[in-house]
């Protein structure tokens, strides 16, 4: 929560020789941000801005700083004191003696203080007007600016109702049902979601949201005369609900929501009268009232000066976490090492373990003043280069960065076009933020894709993504497959156009990087055009032909998690060859429809001494293959390969029709 | 025969100098000194002259003969010299290079690799844990109570998919804090099987997801996670790795602060700011008063360890949590405008990096 006080407000709290860049940088360090102190205006005040974490409401107010302050100042070596509140309980000051019947529920609303007042509405003073600019409140009437004036000082939200527009004089605190209409006091309708806290008026009219905002049929107008002022503390998780459910986001509900300390409202009622009394020539109408069913009892904590030197790392004298815990306004006993603290009231709900403890010791005596240390290895997990999934995942992105590709990063959560799989196998948002992020995506050709409409402009892209896809599975959480993605479209960076045989040669390579061996490809049986890539009998992945209206060019898709389940970083050594290879090209002339991958193989089944078949060259109907022959231990002769070639001409020509040229 | 000597020498002379390339230099070479060239019938002629004239005139032969080789010789480096010098008038270095091909990785992978190797020097190692979680990892193990506000709708993204009696719903992860009680699961199984205390440093990168979208969030963004699990671990210890961090990450010149603050899964917590790199400290537009917010860190909860089934009285912990993009960001040189820009994938920012 962020808050913003001047110096000269919290100076009537705290007496302190510091100054306000001092009181900033000294409260940074050890209790709330100051993120700015900026001259006021013209004059010669300053404002502080103050972000205050959700566990510390108490010190969302110029007092609940100033009582800071005043503890942690003097351990930077500045004098300083919480000035005590000089505040008197108020006398009735009227004839007659005016009533509200108020029926509490003590599960919803934990304390209600109120007062009925007889009031003259003008405008406020300067100095609070001042206070609430700024703040950033804006300014009204004396008799609403009080309400935010105390929440601004005192730290508890309070609230005015027109005393006469109460018509029945009786506030039944309930819980909202489902469906019940308001009208809160900016004139907006709500639809209640039912478990609001409300105040009804025992007609079934709801007459306030309490906590949260006051209702249009209740609160003060100009012609008010007499009013209730009202200080209610509430279920903090109640008014979180109410207040995001309607989207009602009030000061007020953003400080009720963290939970306020009940032993302030009190002192807020009577602070306020107090200020009634000067600016609005207030006169008490009724007894104070004060329902407070039950008083929270902080817990009393135990721990040793030992656990707080060793959690912070330091010696700290026992006296010295004493003196800090006491200064905080702690109640501590103890005898030699062992201490028992009981944090104050504003402080239950955020002080209960020793854990805690240690913090208020440690932030204290200074985060500043702890050294730096390493922690010792004591012994270290073995690491094995293949078994480690990030080095893989490094090893192929940087080729693929090498290769020419710019690597991107997609939204794993896709719009419903872009979707690969149908919607009940998808994992879906049941809260979706937008349109577009919505569902869990299957695969990363779509994405890809998506980002070519991003880069309409170019020509040629060529981009690849290592990311999850999710399997939506039953009673266990999604499987979260890596994948790798690559699309080309246009040329490569070697000029050539992109075709189907450059998205296997990238498959291709990705395994020989990864060691993996037993690649196959299938033919896509349906209408794609492409391949469908295996390891051995596992399904790897698929290369896809596209042509559309983001152009031409090829995606591929591979499974990286079984790619590196098979990923081997091994290297073996051959004897490099003795004897020299003899090597010769063979054309021949055969049907399109036969697979250049069946002629390898039966050339190679040939003789063992056919040591390297590749296709070099194609021509119409006509392809070269270039053989290479080799004897690990001898030299070849004419004869020996004639031989050889004699045989796979004869084979070539019966299997598949081929003639040699 | 003298004066027919000397005219060849003459004619060689003055053709050799007048020759512009190396081709032509050939040619006379060999219309002098070739098997038919000049000269060498000059020599024939030699031959038949009376005996007493021949060896002068052979010995002034001879003399001619390497006069005219050395001219041809000198002639012919010239020439190369001359050529090499008209080649390298012709170089023009401010043409572009003709590049090998090469891409670029992602500004948020070259981060990750960064803050990996960095954490790795000191014994601090990378793992992964799901991004799509049980609630149980990301909030009830975490100490996160059951109305707290980042179980809301509105901060986190929930599925539709079955809840678990156990474990609650499954959302995508807010944090990498998730990882946090299943590492410490993984340690006490490995503490049971080696019988050695445990020991927990652990580094977890990921993809996070937050209902928020705007210049300065993301609704995918990434953290990086540190765990550091044993006996005695320290606020100090804590401050020791985030020294080394922010010195390694952002240089020297950088300094850090370390405020107080609150999560629900460390006790205390805290919140690291590091000086800005454009003003380093003095205060500038980019920052607060000098100070840029990293993130938050903070020792690890006795509920959290519980949870983990580590005994909170033996062993403590500290653990932070910062974005990738966001440190990114705090380098000296990136400051992006727009967050939203790192996941536009407009190729033109990407090929920067």
């Amino acid at each position: 929560m962020d808050i913003k006080i001047l110096d000269s407000h919290l100076r009537e709290h705290l007496q302190t020789n510091a100054k306000p860049t001092d009181i900033a940088r000294v409260l940074s360090l050890t209790s709330a941000s100051i993120e700015r102190v900026e001259k006021f205006g013209a004059s010669t005040d300053f404002v502080y801005s103050v972000e205050i974490t959700t566990n510390r409401p108490d010190m969302v107010s110029v007092r609940g700083i100033a009582r800071e302050a005043a503890t942690v100042l003097p351990q930077f070596g500045f004098s300083a004191k919480l000035l005590p509140l000089d505040l008197k309980v108020p006398k009735l000051e009227t004839k007659d003696k005016l009533t509200i019947d108020i029926k509490n529920d003590p599960k919803l609303v934990y304390r209600i203080c109120a007062v009925i007042m007889e009031v003259e509405m003008k405008d406020s003073p300067k100095y609070i007007k001042e206070r609430l600019e700024a703040a950033g409140i804006r300014s009204l009437n004396n008799i609403i600016d009080v309400t935010n004036y105390i929440m601004l000082e005192m730290g508890h939200p309070s609230h005015v109702f027109d005393y006469d527009r109460l018509h029945t004089k009786r506030l039944i605190i309930r819980e909202s049902k489902k469906g019940e209409k308001v009208v809160t006091l900016d004139k907006k309708e709500h639809t209640l979601l039912g478990g609001d806290i409300i105040a009804d008026n025992g007609k079934g009219e709801i007459i306030d949201l309490l906590g949260v905002m006051g209702t249009l049929n209740s609160v003060v107008t100009n012609n008010t005369k007499r009013i209730l002022f009202f200080l209610d503390n509430n279920d903090p998780w109640k008014i979180r609900k109410t207040s995001m459910g309607l989207a009602i986001r009030t000061e007020a509900a953003a400080l009720n929501e963290k939970g306020v300390d009940a032993e302030l409202a009190y002192n807020a009622l009577l602070r306020g009268v107090e200020i009634y009394k000067k600016d609005a020539n207030a006169k008490v109408a009724s007894d104070i009232i004060d329902i407070y069913p039950k008083k929270n009892k902080p817990t009393t904590i135990k721990t040793t000066g030992k656990k707080i030197s060793q959690s912070i790392g330091v010696e700290v004298p026992v006296k010295k976490s004493v003196e800090i815990l006491k200064s905080l306004g702690f109640d501590v006993k103890g005898a030699g090492d062992v201490l028992y603290a009981t944090p104050p009231t504003w402080r239950e709900k955020d002080v209960t373990i020793e854990e805690d403890l240690v913090e208020e010791v440690a932030r204290v005596y200074g985060y500043h003043n702890i050294p730096s240390k390493l922690p010792t290895f004591d012994r270290a997990t073995y690491y094995h280069l293949d078994k480690s999934q990030f080095y893989w995942e490094q090893k192929i992105k940087n080729a693929l960065r090498d290769w020419g590709f710019t690597e991107v990063y997609t939204y794993s959560l896709v719009a419903k076009n872009l979707l690969t799989n149908p919607l009940e196998k998808v994992v879906t948002l049941r809260n979706p933020l937008d349109e577009e992020h919505v569902y869990l995506r299957t695969g990363l050709s779509t994405s890809l894709a998506a980002v070519l409409q991003e880069n309409k402009i170019m020509e040629n892209v060529c981009i690849f993504e290592l990311a999850n896809v999710y399997k939506k599975q039953v009673k266990v959480l999604p499987k979260e497959i890596l994948t790798l993605g690559i699309l080309i479209k246009g040329k490569m960076q070697n000029g050539e156009t992109v075709n189907f045989y450059h998205a296997k040669g990238i498959v291709e390579e990705v395994a020989v990087i990864l060691g993996v061996k037993n690649l196959k490809f299938y033919e896509h049986l349906e209408n794609k055009t492409g391949a469908y890539v295996n390891i051995g009998d596992e399904e790897l992945g698929e290369i896809t032909i596209f042509d559309n209206i983001d152009g031409k060019g090829v995606i591929v898709e591979l499974n990286f998690d079984l790619l590196r389940t098979h990923a081997n970083a091994k290297k073996t050594y051959t004897p490099l060859p003795k004897y020299p290879p003899v090597v010769e090209d063979i054309t021949i002339v055969v049907e399109p429809n036969i697979k250049t991958g069946d002629i390898i193989d039966t050339i190679k089944k040939q003789s063992s001494l056919v040591n390297e078949v590749i296709l070099s060259g194609t021509y119409q109907n006509s392809r070269t293959f270039h053989i290479l022959y080799l004897d690990k231990n001898k030299n070849l002769t004419t004869e020996d390969v004639a031989k050889i070639r004699e045989k796979i001409t004869k084979i070539l020509s019966e299997k598949f029709s081929a003639v040699v040229k | 025969m003298e004066e027919n000597l000397l005219q060849i020498k003459n004619d060689a002379l003055s053709l050799i100098f007048e020759t512009e390339d190396p081709k032509s230099l050939e040619e006379l070479k060999l219309q002098f000194l070739g098997r038919s060239g000049r000269l060498t019938l000059a020599f024939k002629e030699i031959a038949g002259l009376p005996l007493e004239k021949r060896a002068e005139i052979g010995k002034l032969g001879n003399e001619i003969k390497k006069v005219i080789e050395d001219a041809i010789a000198d002639r012919a480096m010239e020439l190369k010299k001359s050529a090499q010098k008209k080649q390298k008038n012709n170089l023009d270095i401010t043409n572009p290079g003709i590049k090998p091909p090469l891409g670029h990785l992602h500004l948020v992978t070259q981060a990750i690799e960064e803050i990996t190797s960095i954490f790795e020097k000191i014994g601090i190692t990378r793992v992964r844990y799901p991004e799509v979680e049980w609630d149980y990892y990301a909030f009830t193990a975490l100490n996160f109570p059951a109305n707290h506000p980042a179980r809301d709708d509105w901060e986190t993204f929930f599925t539709t998919d079955n809840t678990d009696s156990k474990k609650g719903q499954i959302v995508l992860t807010p944090h990498t804090s998730n990882g946090q009680v299943r590492e410490m699961e993984k340690a006490v199984e490995e503490s049971k099987k080696t019988k050695m205390p445990i020991n927990i440093r652990m580094l977890n990168i990921a993809k996070c997801y937050r209902r928020q979208s705007d210049v300065s969030h993301t609704q995918m963004f990434h953290q990086f996670e540190g765990l550091v699990v044993g006996k005695n671990i320290s606020i100090s210890h804590l401050k020791g790795v985030l020294e080394y961090f922010v010195k390694s990450y952002f240089g020297e010149k950088r300094e850090f602060r370390i405020r107080p603050y609150h999560f629900q899964f460390t006790e205390p917590s805290f919140e690291i700011d590091v000086t800005c790199g454009v003003c380093l400290g003095k205060g500038c537009k980019l920052c607060k008063a000098g100070w840029l917010e990293m993130g938050g860190a903070g020792m690890v909860h006795p509920n959290v360890l519980n949870y983990g089934k580590i005994d909170p009285t033996i062993y403590t912990g500290f653990a932070f949590g910062w974005g990738v993009e966001r440190v990114l960001m705090m380098k000296e040189g990136i400051e992006i405008d727009d967050l939203r820009l790192l996941y536009s994938n407009k190729l033109e920012f990407l090929e920067q990096f």
